[in-house]
């Protein structure tokens, strides 16, 4: 099963590359990513998927919520066809 | 710019960089800060001179780092270490981890080449930002001199706030030297926690249910300080209590419901207790592997009770029935009054089983022999300091003998490289600590394989004459590593032997120490007066038989219900 969230960051240095890399290190394989400008801030949207069962989407959630300048907005559960 | 920024004043003298970078500091009330110079921060260098700002010269950046650590552990303020760019920079690297997987505020401070040279392999560039990304609570790159001040502050709101953690301010050499005549502020958000009540009162009803209630705590009581509120928590209910590594001393180790630290070297009765319990009230603790044990088997009976200032720990490894997420302190004043306000629990028989394991469980301190047991020398060492004891601890046999044996009545009074497990951390905390708190009696507590790590750091001992005690314990060989290779490697010794160590008094003579020599049983008790005397700086060299191995022991992916016992 694979989901996908909103995240909005802002553009400071490296906010991309920790946002992505948090999502990685805790166990999570990243299907699709599409950003868009939104002024002072990025809007990125990252389909992922856990690495094994015991990767929880909630404590993903959890996690991103508590970086500096990364605001998520929300996310969908899409059902995949391998899930 | 930050957003929380505001222009405060726009008619101030022309500053440099670096200049606001030491002003800013000053006014944040540092008073020591940690590091060793370099090209990429030769700026701030020159702004030190004549600050009202303690600079620690240590003899390697990764000293500046541990010691910035263990002073924001002992002193509860910010620790603050620097560095110039490129091998300056990434030799922080393991104090930062050391920080954030112990949720030490940090604020370290790193020279970079000039934004024009970033990218190109410049001399000593590195995207030292880029490097630190999965160890920091948070990173800035200043891009702007009029940012400095905004950037420290924010930097050190960031490390000190919830739950606390390093913050890398990374300033190119442009930003150090270019001037403005703009002072831009921080505005501090102002947030407030607040305790979900009815989680208070969810939490109240599962302790009123339980027959065999347990408190674990873990090392966010301390940070949150909350080390009264808990006291006064256990003191209300009689709940009988188990401690991790981090957590020695929040409750006095010699307290009569405190039966130890659970986990891999924990005590029996700590974890036999939790095994046995029917609801655990977690407090500030991550469910580490080394408290656990094998996750799936630990306190299998038990109902969960969490309470932690990051809702990101809750439900990480074991699922929570109660959540109380927010400052610890107010989460525990909240419960302990609740349960004031109610009958006294009814759990006696219990408390008394758990008591008694304890009692019958107790370490013995009389294995035979002639030569020094380090388990009772630790004990003594502690109970000679009493209060006023501080253990820094440095990484291995050492550092669990010290955690099983010492006393601690205070949590400030054992700062140890928990999470990260890293070995050269006992002799700068240990200066790190001294200088944060000169009225106690820190003593490094060191093993001779992490001793040799950051032993260079005796040079800075001597520099500033501080007089921190070190009792460095010498097996000659890795013992934690060796010991595992005898019980779970089929007693094949790879790389552990070090018995070509150096003559270690000689060393510490060379340094301009005073050190001397316990290797009997019967020089213990003198050496430990002598060393706790002693005026300045002094190291005890304990020599210990390199079979001495840390019991008891759960092995590693066994359940905390297996424990192993040596002879």
């Amino acid at each position: 099963m694979s989901n996908t969230i909103h995240i909005q960051i802002d553009r400071a240095d490296g906010s991309l590359q920790r946002l992505i890399g948090l999502v990685e290190r805790r166990g999570f394989h990243i299907d699709g990513i599409n950003m868009a400008d939104e002024g002072a801030f990025r809007r990125i949207s990252l389909t992922i998927r856990g690495r094994d069962a015991g990767r929880c989407m909630e404590n993903l959630g959890r996690q991103i919520d508590r970086l500096f300048g990364v605001r998520r907005i929300g996310n969908d559960i899409i059902q995949s066809e391998a899930a | 710019m930050t957003a929380a920024a505001f222009k405060s004043s726009a008619e101030a003298a022309p500053q440099s960089g670096a200049r606001l970078l030491v002003s800013t500091l000053e006014r944040l009330g540092v008073e020591v800060v940690f590091g060793y110079p370099g090209g990429a921060i030769m700026p701030v260098y020159d702004a030190l001179a004549g600050s009202k700002l303690k600079h620690i010269l240590v003899r390697h950046e990764q000293g500046a780092a541990f010691a910035a650590d263990a002073y924001a552990r002992k002193s509860g303020k910010v620790g603050v270490c620097m560095a110039t760019s490129g091998p300056g920079a990434t030799n922080l690297i393991t104090g930062i981890a050391n920080a954030m997987m112990d949720s030490v505020p940090m604020v370290c401070i790193t020279g970079n080449v000039a934004q024009g040279l970033m990218g190109t392999d410049a001399f000593q560039e590195i995207d030292i930002l880029g490097v630190t990304l999965p160890i920091v609570k948070h990173s800035i790159l200043v891009r702007d001199a009029a940012d400095v001040p905004a950037a420290v502050e924010e930097a050190f709101h960031i490390a000190a706030s919830g739950r606390p953690g390093p913050v890398l301010v990374d300033l190119p050499k442009d930003v150090q030297f270019a001037t403005t005549s703009d002072d831009y502020g921080f505005h501090i958000p102002n947030e407030t926690s607040r305790i979900d009540h009815d989680a208070v009162a969810a939490a109240e009803a599962a302790i009123r249910a339980a027959k065999k209630p347990l408190v674990y705590i873990g090392g966010g009581v301390k940070i949150g300080r909350a080390t009264e509120a808990l006291r006064a928590f256990v003191a209300a209910t009689g709940i009988p209590q188990v401690s991790t590594l981090n957590a020695l001393g929040t409750v006095p180790t010699d307290a009569p419901r405190m039966l130890g630290m659970l986990g891999m070297h924990g005590a029996r009765a700590a974890n036999h207790a939790v095994q046995d319990s029917d609801l655990l009230i977690v407090v500030g603790a991550r469910f580490d592997d080394r408290a656990t044990g094998k996750l799936a088997e630990f306190a299998p009976n038990a109902r969960i009770v969490h309470f932690d200032i990051d809702a990101s720990e809750v439900g990480k490894l074991r699922a929570a029935n109660v959540a109380v997420v927010g400052e610890l302190k107010d989460g525990i004043e909240a419960l302990t009054t609740r349960m004031a306000g109610g009958p006294a629990l009814d759990i006696q028989p219990w408390v008394e089983a758990c008591v008694d394991a304890a009692r019958t469980g107790a370490y013995r301190y009389d294995a035979p022999g002639e030569g020094v047991y380090a388990p009772a020398l630790l004990k003594e060492v502690s109970e000679a300091a009493g209060d006023a004891f501080v253990a820094a601890c440095d990484v291995g046999q050492h550092q669990m003998w010290a955690a099983m044996h010492c006393r601690f009545s205070r949590p400030e009074a054992h700062i140890t490289s928990g999470g990260l497990g890293a070995m050269g951390f006992g002799l700068p905390a240990g200066i790190g600590a001294k200088l944060a708190d000169p009225s106690a009696t820190v003593v490094t507590i060191a093993g001779d394989g992490g001793f040799m790590m950051n032993i260079q750091e005796l040079a800075t001992l001597k520099r500033y004459g501080i007089p921190l005690k070190i009792v460095l314990i010498d097996n000659s060989s890795l013992g934690l590593v060796r010991q595992w290779q005898e019980l779970f490697f089929a007693e094949n010794y790879s790389e552990i032997d070090l018995s070509d160590n150096p003559d270690f008094v000689k060393v510490a003579e060379a340094f301009g120490i005073e050190a001397f020599r316990i290797d009997r049983r019967d020089q213990v008790s003198e050496g430990i007066q002598r060393l706790l005397a002693a005026e300045g700086p002094c190291l005890a060299h304990v020599v210990i038989d390199p079979r001495d191995n840390v019991w008891p022991l759960v092995p590693p992916g066994k359940s905390n219900a297996e424990m192993m016992e040596g002879s």
